[in-house]
């Protein structure tokens, strides 16, 4: 936590201290959280053996997927896809 | 070219983000007791990580079963654009270096996004800068913290499928980031090459492929 919180410390103060990183380097960057986000959640449908693994957090992402889509604001989309785990498993017994 | 505006109106217009920014906090506070991260732990994480998609992605990793330095590593990764809106904001903040170095603390992508829309091109307006970044500071510690105490009082995380909450945040994190080829590109190349890695490495190195497939496929 402390490492987490150390690094993005000195992230956010090496524009203002530097101030002349090149544009090339900052625009490649514009690559990682798009990526890694997708990547979080990949990782986060496989389970223990890191293959996909179909239970109910595949629907709770779809439908958290698609309400973005529609531009409903993240919070909801995010509680929307809580309850439609929640609801699954109540329901089927997952 | 707009004129400085009051601080009355900066924190109005405003007040919509600050709201979300404060549920979002206590969502962080309900998954990290969730996750079994000490209650305190995730309240100095908010205090001085103020960082909600890379505090997530790190707890994400820790309630998979991931390393510690694995989570620091996600977390760090997502931050990397904070070097960017640092340099973007960095004529827009007072004082010296230390100074301005400090005050860039309080720069997140909500208020980067509202300075830039107030401010003239190049250069962020820094009152709603500064202004709506303590702002947005103060609610997502507090959302934190009143987060935490409500988790135990919740109850079994997977009835209420807190579980899914973590991908479809990332889903719902991810979306708006999608305009343009080259974005739409990024995030297919990192999901692919993490569910090819998936199953034969530690967690980590398939988010650090992804990584390196993002960098390369920015432009």
């Amino acid at each position: 936590m402390l490492g987490l919180a150390g690094l993005s410390f000195v992230m956010r103060a090496t524009g203002p201290v530097l101030g002349n990183i090149p544009a090339a380097v900052t625009a490649r960057t514009a690559g990682l959280a798009p990526a890694l986000l997708a990547a979080l959640v990949a990782v986060e449908l496989t389970g223990s053996n890191g293959v996909i693994h179909l239970d109910v957090k595949v629907p709770a992402v779809v439908v958290a997927g698609g309400l973005a889509a529609l531009r409903v604001p993240f919070i909801l989309c995010v509680v929307a896809g809580a309850l439609v785990a929640a609801l699954l498993r109540a329901l089927l017994h997952l | 070219m707009p004129a400085a505006r009051a601080p009355r109106h900066v924190l109005q217009a405003a007040a919509p983000i600050a709201l979300a920014v404060f549920v979002f906090g206590i969502s962080f506070g309900v998954l990290a007791v969730a996750a079994h991260l000490p209650g305190w732990a995730a309240v100095l994480m908010s205090a001085l990580v103020f960082a909600g998609s890379a505090q997530f992605a790190a707890l994400g990793v820790i309630s998979a079963g991931g390393s510690v330095l694995t989570a620091i590593f996600a977390g760090a990764l997502l931050n990397l654009r904070y070097i960017a809106t640092g340099i973007a904001v960095a004529r827009s903040l007072p004082g010296g270096r230390v100074t301005r170095a400090l005050l860039a603390q309080l720069v997140v992508d909500e208020n980067y996004a509202l300075a830039v829309a107030a401010g003239e091109p190049g250069h962020p307006d820094r009152r709603t800068l500064l202004l709506v970044g303590a702002t947005l500071y103060s609610v997502w510690v507090l959302g934190t913290l009143i987060g935490v105490l409500l988790g135990p009082v919740l109850g079994d995380p997977k009835r209420l499928g807190l579980d899914a909450a973590f991908p479809a945040l990332f889903v719902a994190l991810l979306w708006p980031m999608l305009s343009g080829r080259h974005t739409v590109r990024c995030a297919l190349g990192g999901a692919a090459v993490a569910l090819l890695l998936a199953p034969f490495t530690p967690p980590g190195v398939p988010l650090a492929g992804a990584a390196v497939v993002g960098l390369w496929l920015a432009r």
